[in-house]
This record gives structure tokens, C-alpha cells and sequence, in this order.
């Protein structure tokens, strides 16, 4: 990659880091210099993990780095463990503690006699791909090492795999899914692999009667906990109407229930009154509509479908982060590594709907429409956790832009 | 935690004489210092022509980037902040040939004036030459590039950043003669313009300078050696003025931003004397309202107690007019005990004798108030955490962009307005 004029994509081990956030009952210590950390305090608010007695770091001398010296990470894992007392210390390598080649995963196994949490450690230090490496690598380490086999099974439950604080709106995208097995299920939330949950909670992952996956990324996860608690999983999300109706039918097949009826009515009612966008394919003369997206690969494939059920071509589809760990990536959907490329590709656009970030947002003409569908933000900031994208109410709200978009199309 | 337990790990600073005994007060900190990087970029802002390329890894490109977002200086998502991001490939073959390439792309859509590169800690324990690569790009370009190092593990926060900066800078200055300016070196925040110091300059007919870091353009910069007497705000500027009076013979006065008005007149004494001119009849006044609110804070605030952790000010010095006001602190957190301090630290044992200990440290503290009750905390908090134990946050960073007899009143009207809270908080506790 050669000039990054804007916000690079972020690191694996920011990917492990906002996720590791927000388990409750665990502490995250950096093995690094301090100014990183504090640094990440900013971003970390935006995307409203809490940081207070969870996250510290041990700094690093010149010492330490020419000489290899842990003590410092020893001393700080007694302190945490011994001060706060977490059921988890996830133990995060910094890119200097990479580079020099501390073994974390060895301190940590001579260090566990001494202290009463689990130590996990995380020695990607920034070098091993983007975030969306690190959020795998957090997934997978969760399920490994922290989910118990022999979990008994608690009728009605389910885990969702693979959201992130790190995705835009992605609080408002749990709270729907939630909503949506409840209503079409009866079934509850057990834990949320990596949002608002707990270490007890990933324990108890065995416990439910399926794993719903939202990304690529945690299908290794999945398949762990598959061969550790026997629980089958789903690899998928909810985007528009009969892309929910269709996503719930399959959960009901895979578990032998049945999506409620009025649900089922409602989102077959919604998806046959939103066919009547096609029309607009044909009405329009000089401008006929279209869309581009930009963002995490499975909301711009999700979003994808819901725009084929309106009938507008998408034109761009464009990953915010590498590919190289989706084994069934659409080939329509691209990554650009180079920025360069991509401000192409923005710029490039005319009389579409862009779904994207606020960066390409900046790169616009004026006669495209525009709607924020994620990260990083640059405007503003992320508040309602009631406005998801997913779902039918996610379907709505995107409608909403539609109708403004179509507004401006002759 | 155990706040005695924290207590006891700390020294008090009778029997502290250099850094090095000064302890953190737990091993595992929240939120830790500031890195230098965050400091060179704090320092670019204000140098409006030139641009900062940051090379690290993705992660401190993002941060910084992060922090210039909403940076009408730096101009937003667009403006002179960019960066080349390393991967696994440049850690193992170095990074030289994509700064090179990057900065082509620099010079073709940015054209800045000058470019300061710079290194982050793994860019240091590579080993790139990034001296002789800004040597070669100013060769190839034509305009001054220079490197900026800023390794984390070397140094204690972000004040090696901004120092290593604005000391790069010296590069860029032509030895010129005399136009009786004064320049004005190290103000970090705020504008120079708003300062009581840069009114009594003007009134008095100095012109000013170069004002670096807070608003200059790589032409000021030039120039700068025009100056009759560099003024020096901040310890962060002493190397470039040192090698200013070494190269171009050109006199420094040290002008922090002091609180004692006794510390401020004799500033304004020696900065007066250098430019050869008359002290201003003004500053007698102004000088007494300084005294004035000294009076009224001693009213006000003997027997506050607090913890200190980081202002504006100078720790030590500031600590010193506080105690003499009659407050008394429980725990002073510091980043540097310099020799410079001694006296301060004489005046401050010679009536108490706090802990002492490294600052950027809040998360083990909560344990500590919880010991030692303070009324006041001074620094960067959570001031409902605060609140909830009855402890009142001073607010001072709005002495940043103060210079003169202004930092007294103000100090002294931040720390009754929080004594006030703190009473309040305890119902008269105080009292």
C-alpha cells in the first residue's frame, strides 16, 4: 500500500482489541509502550466500549525492548489479577513486543500458576492483515479457550458470532436480530461473540440450540464450538424483507421450529409491496437507479440482496477490508487495498445511491445520494442503538434513503 | 485494589532526587502516557505550510489521523496529515522504497513547503536510515524534509515529539540580520496573540516573529534568525534555542508559564532587558492584581488539600505557589524532576512532604482517594467518578494559551472555584 491520505484500514490488533472490550469480567493488558493506548482511547469511546478498569498497559522501556525483559508484564499480570480480580486476562501483544518477538503465549503459561484468571494471550501485534484477521483470531480464541464443553443444553437460546463494536450500527443490528427470535421463535440471546456480553456468558455458549453467524470470520468459532458442544450454526444475516424471511426459515429448518406466522405474514406482506421500486427501473428515462456499497463484506452482500428485491442494479461493491479469510466470497465483491483505487472508484460515481462511509462521502459528486452504512465515522457520532440496518426495520430505514435518492433521479 | 497498599509503594518526595526514583504507582496503567508521535503531530499543526507523513503501523497512522479529524489547523479528513502504513513484508525488508514512492505521491497532490517525516517505534528497531532518506528527498525535491523520530520506549510522554520537531526546524533557518523581533518558541496551545504577554510586547512596540509551534508558516521559520531575543515558553523549545545563541548569536529568555507573580515579573524583567528596552509601566499593575488574588486565594484555599496530576504548569513550581497559598498536597504525580527544580521542591518540603509519583495513572488513584480524601484533584479525571467522592476537579486547561500575570488570577480562581465544589460536595466538610 503506498500514501494513505485517510484513515488506514484498521489493524488486526485493533480488530482484537475493540472486541476483547466487550467481554465483562475480563481486563485487557497491553504489552507495549503506553502512548498507543492512551492513543486508542479516543476511537474506542466513538465506538462506545468502556475502557475504565479494563483495558491497561505496561508500557516499555528501552530496556525491555534490547533486553527482552518481562517483568514488567509479570508484575502488571499479578497486579491486575491480584487488584481486580477478572475471570479472564486477555494479554495483547504491541507491535514493538511483535517485532522483537516477546513470547506471550509462553509467559503466560508459566505466569498462569501465579495468578487466578485465565490468561489468554494475543500476539498479533498489528502485522498479520487488518481487522478483519483480528476479529477471527478473537472469535476463535473465545471459543477455544474460554467456551466449555459439556455446557447443558438450555432449550430456546442461541449465540450470535461475529458482531463487533467496530461495525457501524452494529448494537441496533443485535438488538433486531434479537427482536426477530424472539418474535419469530420465542428464543433468547445467550452470548454475543464480541458485543455487550460477559466471560460467564461465553462459557455457557454450549448451552444453546444454535449459533447464528453473521460473518466469515467467526465460522471458525462456530466450527469449534460445533465440535466441542455439538451446536450447528448458520452463516448469514438478515438484510431486507424476504432476505429475513428467507434467513429465519433456514434457522427454523436447522433447529425444527417454526417462524410465527404473523411474522412470516408481515415480511411477505413487506417484501411483495417493496417490488414495486421496479418500476422505477423502467419509469425513469435518463436517469436510471443504481448503487454502489462500501463497507464490512457481509452488510455490502446483505445489502446487495435487499437491493435486488428492489430491483436496482449495484454498480460497486466494495469491501472495507481484506477477503482473504471469505472461502465464498461473491466475486463481485472487491477489496482495494490501494487507496488510490478506491478514491477512484468513488469518484467515478454519478446519480447513485452510495452506501458507505464518511470518507467516501468526501469523495462524492454532488449529484449522488448518500447514506452512512459504516465505519469509520468522521462526521458526527454512533448514539441510537435502535437503528439497525438489518432486519425489517433495517429495511425500512434504507427505504427511507431510497425515497430521498429517487427523488433527485429524472 | 488496596489503596494503603498503593500508598506504601509510593515515596515521599523528600526521598526522591531524580526520575528514576519516582515509581509508577502500579505496573499495569490506565491510560498511560502520551506518545512523542502525538507530539510531533501537535507541533506540525501549527506550522500551517507543512505537511507530516507518519510511518508506523496502521495502528498509530489511525490514531493520528484520528486525533486531526475535526483539526481546522490540520484541515480535516483531507488535510496535511497522510502516512505510509508498514506491513510484515517492510518490518522484514525495510520501508524506504514505499516512503519514497509515497512521498512522490505527496509532492504531486499536496505541495507543501516542507515535510517532516516521521518514525514510529517499529520504524526504530528496524533500523530504516530515515535521516539520510529525508536528506535524499530534499535533494530530489527541492524542499526541506526532515526526520522526526519518535520511538515510545525511549522516553517517558509526548513532550520528546514536539521538542525533536521544532528542533528539526532549525534545518530550515538562514542566518539573517537583526529586525529587533522577538520569536516566541515552545507555546503549545492557544494563540500567541491571545496572551497578556504578546498585548504588553505589541503596546511596548515589539514585533514578533516566528511563533513556534502555535501558528507559523515555513517562511516564518526562515526568517526566524532575524530575531533579537528568542522567548522561550516551554522547556520543549530550549535545544532549538540553545543551537539559535550558539549559530546565530541570538539570546533566550526562559518565560514559562509561571504562577508565582514574583517568577513572572523577573520574566518580564530579564525579556526586557534583552530587547533593550524600558519595562513597561503597565506590568506594576498588573503585577499587583497578580498579588491581589495571591492574598485572596490564601484566604481561600489554606488547608485544601489535593492531588495533583497533570496542568499546564509547571509541576514544581506550581506545586511551590500553591503550598504557599496554604493548600496542602497528598500526592504530587510528575514526569520530570529536573535540576532546575530543586528550589521549588526545598520550598515545597520545607511545609510538607506529598508522595510523589509518575503521572498517567488514574485507574489504581480511586483507590488512593479513598485512603487519603483529598478535596481537590488536579488534572485529567472523570469528574463524576470525582464528584461521587466528594472531590472536586480543578479545571486549568484553559491556562494553556496564557503567558504573564493572567496565569495567576486565573490558577488562583480555578482552584477556589473548586474548594468551593469540594465544600459543597461535603457539606462544609472543609471547613
Amino acid at each position: 500500500m503506498g500514501l494513505c491520505r485517510y484513515l488506514p484500514t484498521p489493524s488486526d490488533r485493533m480488530g482484537i482489541l475493540w472486541s476483547l472490550l466487550a467481554i465483562g469480567d475480563s481486563v485487557i493488558v497491553e504489552y507495549g509502550p503506553a502512548g498507543t493506548t492512551h492513543f486508542s482511547m479516543s476511537l474506542f469511546g466513538e465506538l462506545g466500549v468502556d475502557q475504565q478498569n479494563r483495558l491497561f498497559t505496561t508500557h516499555m522501556s528501552e530496556d525491555d525492548v534490547v533486553m527482552g525483559d518481562v517483568s514488567r508484564l509479570e508484575k502488571a499480570l499479578v497486579e491486575v489479577d491480584h487488584g481486580y480480580h477478572p475471570r479472564v486476562i486477555f494479554v495483547v501483544a504491541s507491535s514493538v513486543s511483535a517485532v522483537i518477538g516477546t513470547d506471550l503465549q509462553g509467559v503466560c503459561a508459566y505466569m498462569q500458576e501465579k495468578v487466578n484468571a485465565r490468561l489468554i494471550a494475543f500476539e498479533q501485534g498489528g502485522f498479520r492483515g487488518d481487522y478483519s484477521v483480528g476479529i477471527q483470531a478473537a472469535y476463535r480464541l473465545l471459543a477455544q479457550d474460554v467456551a466449555e464443553a459439556n455446557v447443558p443444553r438450555k432449550a430456546g437460546t442461541y449465540n450470535i458470532l461475529g458482531a463487533s463494536a467496530g461495525f457501524f450500527r452494529m448494537e441496533s443490528d443485535v438488538r433486531e436480530i434479537e427482536r426477530l427470535m424472539q418474535e419469530a421463535f420465542g428464543m433468547e440471546l445467550n452470548a454475543c461473540l464480541c458485543l455487550d456480553t460477559s466471560v460467564e456468558k461465553i462459557q455457557q455458549m454450549g448451552c444453546a440450540e444454535i449459533n447464528l453467524v453473521l460473518r466469515e470470520e467467526a465460522v471458525p468459532a462456530a466450527r469449534i464450538l460445533t465440535q466441542k458442544c455439538g451446536t450447528p450454526f448458520l452463516l448469514g444475516a438478515p438484510y431486507g424483507y424476504a432476505g429475513t424471511l428467507a434467513w429465519l426459515e433456514k434457522i427454523g429448518q436447522q433447529i425444527g421450529r417454526v417462524v410465527s406466522p404473523a411474522l412470516r405474514a408481515a415480511l411477505k406482506k413487506r417484501a411483495m409491496e417493496v417490488m414495486q421500486y421496479r418500476i422505477y427501473g423502467m419509469m425513469l428515462k435518463v436517469n436510471k437507479p443504481q448503487v454502489a456499497l462500501f463497507g464490512d463484506a457481509p452488510m455490502v452482500t446483505g445489502m446487495s440482496s435487499f437491493m435486488d428485491e428492489l430491483g436496482f442494479p449495484v454498480v460497486a461493491k466494495i469491501s472495507r477490508h481484506s477477503l482473504r479469510l471469505y472461502e465464498a466470497a461473491a466475486p463481485s465483491v472487491r477489496y482495494l487495498p490501494e487507496e488510490k483505487d478506491r478514491i477512484a472508484a468513488m469518484q467515478a460515481l454519478h446519480h447513485t445511491l452510495v452506501l458507505a462511509d464518511d470518507i467516501s462521502k468526501r469523495l462524492l459528486a454532488k449529484d449522488n445520494t448518500f447514506l452512512r452504512v459504516s465505519m469509520p465515522l468522521v462526521d458526527g457520532a454512533q448514539i441510537a442503538t435502535h437503528l439497525p440496518f438489518m432486519g425489517p426495520r433495517g429495511a425500512d430505514f434504507i427505504l427511507e434513503a431510497v425515497e430521498v435518492y429517487l427523488e433527485t433521479l429524472r | 485494589m488496596d489503596g494503603k497498599e498503593l500508598i506504601g509503594r509510593m515515596k515521599p518526595l523528600s526521598q526522591v532526587e531524580s526520575m528514576k526514583q519516582v515509581a509508577p504507582l502500579t505496573n499495569a496503567m490506565f491510560p498511560g502516557t502520551h506518545c512523542p508521535l502525538m507530539g510531533a503531530a501537535m507541533a506540525v499543526r501549527g506550522i500551517r505550510d507543512s505537511l507530516i507523513i507518519i510511518i508506523g503501523t496502521d495502528e498509530c497512522a489511525y490514531y493520528t489521523k484520528h486525533m486531526t479529524l475535526h483539526s481546522d489547523d490540520f484541515g480535516g479528513l483531507g488535510g496535511r496529515c497522510v502516512s505510509v502504513v508498514l506491513d510484515g513484508h517492510d518490518v522484514t525488508f525495510g520501508c524506504l522504497k514505499k516512503v519514497e514512492a509515497a512521498f512522490g505521491e505527496v509532492m504531486a497532490e499536496y505541495h507543501p513547503q516542507a515535510v517532516f517525516l516521521v518514525t514510529t517505534c517499529v520504524v526504530e528497531i528496524i533500523g530504516d536510515d530515515m535521516d539520510a532518506a529525508a536528506d535524499a528527498l530534499t535533494e530530489r525535491y527541492g524542499i526541506p524534509v526532515m526526520a522526526v523520530h519518535t520511538e515510545h520506549f525511549k522516553c517517558e510522554n509526548h513532550l520528546p515529539g514536539l521538542e525533536r520537531t521544532i528542533t528539526a526546524c532549525f534545518s530550515l533557518m538562514d542566518n539573517l540580520p537583526c529586525d529587533g523581533s522577538v520569536n516566541l518558541l515552545g507555546q503549545r496551545m492557544g494563540r500567541f496573540e491571545d496572551t497578556e504577554l504578546s498585548g504588553v510586547l505589541q503596546r511596548a512596540g515589539v514585533k514578533i516573529g516566528l511563533q513556534l509551534p502555535c501558528g507559523c508558516t515555513v517562511a516564518d521559520v526562515k526568517r526566524a534568525a532575524a530575531a533579537k531575543v528568542n522567548i522561550v515558553v516551554n522547556e520543549i523549545a530550549l535545544p532549538l534555542a540553545q543551537k539559535m545563541q550558539t549559530n546565530f548569536d541570538i539570546p533566550y529568555v526562559f518565560f514559562d508559564r509561571f504562577s508565582a507573580p514574583e517568577r513572572i515579573a523577573a520574566c518580564y524583567a530579564q525579556l526586557f532587558q534583552a530587547l533593550e528596552l524600558p519595562l513597561p509601566a503597565e506590568l506594576a499593575a498588573l503585577e499587583q492584581q497578580a498579588r491581589d488574588m495571591q492574598a485572596k486565594g490564601t484566604a481561600a484555599l489554606t488547608g485544601v488539600t489535593y492531588i495533583y496530576g497533570n496542568t499546564p504548569f509547571r509541576t514544581f513550581e506550581f506545586n511551590r505557589f500553591m503550598v504557599d497559598m496554604g493548600m496542602v498536597p497528598l500526592v504530587l504525580q510528575t514526569s520530570a524532576l529536573t535540576p532546575e527544580d530543586a528550589a521549588d521542591k526545598a520550598a515545597i518540603l520545607a511545609k510538607c512532604d506529598p508522595y510523589v509519583t509518575k503521572t498517567a495513572n488514574i485507574a489504581p488513584l480511586q483507590y488512593v482517594y479513598d485512603v487519603l480524601h483529598p478535596m481537590l484533584y488536579l488534572g485529567h479525571e472523570y469528574a463524576n467518578r470525582l464528584r461521587q467522592k466528594g472531590i472536586a476537579l480543578v479545571r486549568t486547561d484553559g491556562a494553556s494559551s496564557m503567558l504573564g500575570f493572567e496565569v495567576t488570577g486565573y490558577a488562583v480562581q480555578a482552584l477556589m472555584t473548586a474548594a468551593q465544589e469540594a465544600r459543597a460536595l461535603r457539606k462544609g466538610g472543609a471547613d
